[in-house]
This record gives structure tokens, sequence and C-alpha cells, in this order.
């Protein structure tokens, strides 16, 4: 899978958590660009990312993840390794 | 707590929490409080308030785990089987999901009357 094409899954994921069809994440997209993107429902993405994806993050990766785009880079690592 | 993990509690529903259920909510719908208007609509009789059920699921998460350090996050419950004054309810869950990068648990649930399957559905916590 491409890295674009695990942005795009995860903007799905991001639009159905934060309840807003208009949002359009990006690899440099931080918690700063989205105003729904808050601690409560930064648990609720990430809980749905990994659901998603079939993967499991470790508290210390996800909060080394300076954006959507490394994070997406993540999701590509963890499922190369399996 | 692992995925697999296995819960179970016993629940009565008593005069004391469906009369406290009303005088604390208000809700007096006669399906709740009339047996002749429950019984025009095919129930044994007046049916428990289906959010007496979150109350037990409350008391799970709070009361019942290794852990008291806990808030709930999201709920769902599907309601199959009316339940009625008296009714002594098992309730089991197991733990489906674990997320450690963010402290939550999933687990799925149900509540029994008698073997028969009256309740289920899922909920997320938090370990805060």
């Amino acid at each position: 899978m491409e890295l674009s094409n695990v942005i795009l899954q995860v903007n799905d994921i991001f639009k159905e958590v934060l309840d807003n069809d208009n949002i359009l994440v990006k690899y440099e997209t931080t918690a700063k660009d989205v105003e729904e993107w808050d601690s409560l429902t930064h648990i609720q993405l990430v809980v749905g990312i990994e659901k998603h994806f079939k993967i499991r993050f470790t508290s210390s990766e996800i909060l080394g993840f300076k954006n959507v785009g490394e994070m997406c880079e993540g999701i590509l690592k963890k499922q190369k390794n399996g | 707590m692992v995925k697999g993990d296995l819960f179970s509690h016993e629940f009565f529903v008593s005069e004391k929490i469906y009369l406290g259920f009303i005088e604390l909510f208000n809700d007096k719908n006669p399906l709740h409080t009339e047996d002749s208007f429950a019984k025009e609509k095919g129930f044994e009789g007046h049916v428990m308030h289906g959010n007496i059920l979150g109350g037990f699921l409350s008391y799970f998460i709070g009361e019942c785990l290794p852990k008291k350090n806990v808030i709930i996050q999201t709920q769902e419950i599907k309601y199959r089987k009316p339940v009625y004054l008296n009714d002594k309810l098992t309730f089991k869950a197991e733990v489906t999901e674990v997320f450690d990068s963010v402290n939550v648990i999933e687990f799925k649930f149900s509540f029994e009357k008698n073997n028969d399957k009256i309740a289920k559905g899922k909920i997320q916590i938090g370990i805060i």
C-alpha cells in the first residue's frame, strides 16, 4: 500500500470520528489544524486507526508522531513488519 | 486486563431501583408504569426502563473491575427482550480489544435472564 492511500483511508477515519465530512488531512496536518481534534477525540482517532489497519502502536510511538504523515508512515511500517 | 478476560455479575431489578429511576428521571411513560397499557401492547406487565441496564453497566465498570481508575468513553446497548420488576439478571462481559497506546479497553457484554439474552452491547473505557 502506498503512503497516499494510507492518508486517504486515515482521512475517512477522521471524517467519521470527528463527524465532519469536510476534513481533508494532509501529510503535514497536526491537531492544531483540525478544530475537532482534541485530547478526547485523539483517543477515538487512534482507536479507529488501530482497528482499521489491524495494528497496535505503543504510547511512545503515538507521542513521537509529529503530524498525520509520520503516523501514516508508522502504519505502513507496522504493516510491513506484520 | 487482557483480551479474553471474562467477568460476570448478578443484578436484581428491585422496586427500589425502579422507583428510584422514576424519581430521578421522571420518566412515567405508561409502558413503564401501567400494567394495562403494557399488556395492550403485548407485554406481560409494565416494562422496566431500558436505561436501568445502563445503570447496572455503570456499576460494573465503576465497581467490579480490578482497576478503579476507569472512565466510560462510549457504550452501545441493544435491547432484545423486556425486563420486568423483580427480574434477576446475569451480566457477562469479555475484554475484546486492548489499545495500550491510548489506555483503552473494549468489552462486549450481555444481560441474560434464565439463560435468555435480553440485551447485549459494547462498551469502551479509558484507564485514567
